[in-house]
């Protein structure tokens, strides 16, 4: 699978702060890649730099090969873009919208297009004027413009901080639909999003790219592998977590492990039954992106990248 | 280029559906009705309230294109400058350029687009008036004493095409509608001052609205304010120019 995107030692500055410092990343054709960091990690910067709409102090960008230059609109004909806070104008009706996106960008047989694609984000019945839509239907719409001219690259900011779960959920959801055919970058804070849909996953920390692998790649080299034992009374858990000398929290110890959950699980048995407790649920805690991410920022050092 | 006119019907349907035409057609219709009425009625009403022993001189055509001029000059430009002072920092603060830039949209044409739109609606507003003006002036006053009326309103819109610019410059260059705002009533306050320079006043813009009455009678060649106008228009590049320049460097996000 060849790279659809690729960012070489990326760096800007806004005086004497540094908000990117040696970006580098790639990705593949058709995949989804979460951009996760905390608010100010260069994130919205990383996006404004692909898009033309910044420019790079140094480095270079790239989208299917082609360098991206800063003012120059050449690159843009490939991206689609989904701003945090998509602004309209809101005197005009979204089909009115999306035929002047569409003018723009040359999008053959539009009117077709254009209900295909209201259609697709749930805005088919949608007539009156965007002055009164509501942030859910300015979301749809934004997604609806950014994909109209079925970029290959789309690049959304933060797209669901502001949904409620619903919205969120449809949101992701036709996130997801896209893989395969659209390659997505997506910003946005909250890890279970990212989780929930991303092949990649890059933590940007200080303007760094403290890591960027698979989900499932990054669980097992960041993940604590973790098992919870729950108890029946307070004194019990009280004794089991002096004897493992583990943290514990309503009646549940939390045992932080190395190696296999079975070997691991086999040996916290033995040792409770030689202090005769008994737990009355035992499980095993998959590490969570949040967890992972709290890891990584920890570690100040950049440590793998795709 | 295809992305010019694009950029400019959306102008058209914004200055359309925010009612900015609507309200400058009606202001510079009520200039266009009012100015002859105002003429022929102004000396009955002083009549009226100071006694009919007062002697007033009879109302003229002249009276009438006075008026219109300084209804214009005095007003109507500074209407235009606040229903479109902020045509584009209002883009800027409300973030509406990105998804259109980022589609392709150059800067250069969202400048060009805007003027043209401005300039349309100028001289759509002005035409309108000067044409109404000039048929009731000819209805209530049948004189023989404004015998250049289309020649007193060439310089009124060659500086129409001057100030847009400047409001565009103001526009692009402040932040706020009202930064740009400051800026027209900058360059205008400076441009009076330089009328102070006798021997400038053939070059100032401002004279465009100032003689606009002498060169209806006849008393001033519309030749002598040619210096003047190729300055309006020199200044008018300029500002375009500027306005492009400057909106290049502008961070739209």
């Amino acid at each position: 699978m060849s790279d659809l995107l690729t960012l070489y030692h990326l760096q800007k500055r806004y005086g004497s702060r540094a908000v990117l410092q040696d970006l580098n990343f790639k990705i593949p054709r058709g995949s989804i890649f979460g951009l996760v960091g905390a608010n100010g990690a260069g994130k919205t910067t990383t996006m404004r730099l692909i898009l033309g709409l910044e420019k790079a102090d140094a480095g270079t960008i790239l989208i299917n090969g082609e360098k991206v230059h800063y003012g120059q609109t050449k690159t843009n004909r490939m991206t689609g873009y989904l701003p945090d806070v998509p602004a309209f104008y809101d005197y005009m009706t979204s089909r009115e919208y999306l035929r002047l996106c569409a003018d723009l960008t040359h999008v053959a047989n539009a009117t077709v297009k254009i209900e295909n694609t209201l259609a697709l984000v749930g805005l088919e019945e949608v007539h009156h004027r965007i002055h009164g839509f509501s942030r859910g239907m300015r979301q749809r719409l934004g997604i609806a413009q950014a994909l109209l001219n079925d970029p290959e690259l789309l690049i959304c900011d933060e797209p669901t901080s502001a949904l409620d779960p619903a919205g969120r959920a449809a949101f992701l959801n036709l996130l997801y639909s896209l893989k395969g055919r659209v390659t997505v970058l997506f910003s946005t804070h909250i890890l279970s999003d990212v989780e929930r849909i991303s092949d990649y996953v890059g933590i940007l920390h200080h303007g760094r790219l403290a890591a960027c692998d698979t989900p499932a790649r990054l669980r097992a080299i960041y993940g604590r592998h973790q098992m919870a034992l729950t108890f029946a009374t307070v004194a019990e858990t009280r004794r089991c977590a002096t004897h493992f000398q583990a943290p514990w929290h309503d009646c549940t110890v939390t045992i932080t492990y190395q190696g296999s959950y079975a070997a691991e699980a086999r040996q916290v048995f033995q040792d409770l039954l030689a202090v005769k407790l008994m737990p009355v649920n035992l499980r095993r805690v998959d590490p969570t992106l949040d967890q992972i991410f709290m890891e990584v920022t920890q570690n100040e050092n950049p440590t793998r990248v795709l | 280029m295809r992305t010019l006119p694009v950029f400019f019907k959306k102008e058209l349907l914004e200055t359309w559906r925010t009612r900015r035409f609507g309200v400058l057609a009606v202001v510079f219709l009520l200039f266009a009705l009012m100015s002859p009425l105002a003429a022929k009625l102004t000396p009955d009403l002083l009549r009226l309230s100071l006694g009919t022993a007062v002697k007033l001189p009879t109302p003229t055509s002249v009276d009438s294109w006075t008026q219109f001029y300084k209804n214009i000059s005095q007003m109507g430009i500074y209407i235009i400058a606040i229903l479109f002072g902020g045509t584009v920092s209002r883009e800027l603060t409300d973030k509406t350029l990105v998804n259109l830039v980022t589609k392709g949209l150059p800067r250069w044409a969202v400048i060009i687009a805007k003027y043209l739109c401005l300039l349309g609606q100028w001289l759509v507003v002005v035409a309108s008036a000067f044409f109404i003006t000039w048929g009731y002036t000819t209805f209530y006053f049948s004189d023989r004493q404004s015998p250049h009326p289309i020649a007193a309103c060439l310089p009124l819109l060659v500086f129409g095409a001057f100030f847009l610019a400047v409001v565009l410059f103001g526009s692009t260059w402040g932040r706020h509608t009202y930064e740009g705002l400051l800026f027209t009533c900058l360059v205008m306050a400076i441009l009076f001052l330089a009328k102070l320079l006798k021997q400038a006043h053939n070059f100032n813009p401002v004279s465009l609205i100032g003689d606009n009455v002498a060169i209806l009678q006849g008393n001033l060649s519309l030749t002598k304010l040619f210096p003047a106008m190729g300055v309006a228009l020199g200044l008018t590049l300029i500002l375009i120019v500027s306005s492009v320049a400057l909106l290049n460097k502008k961070a739209l996000v």
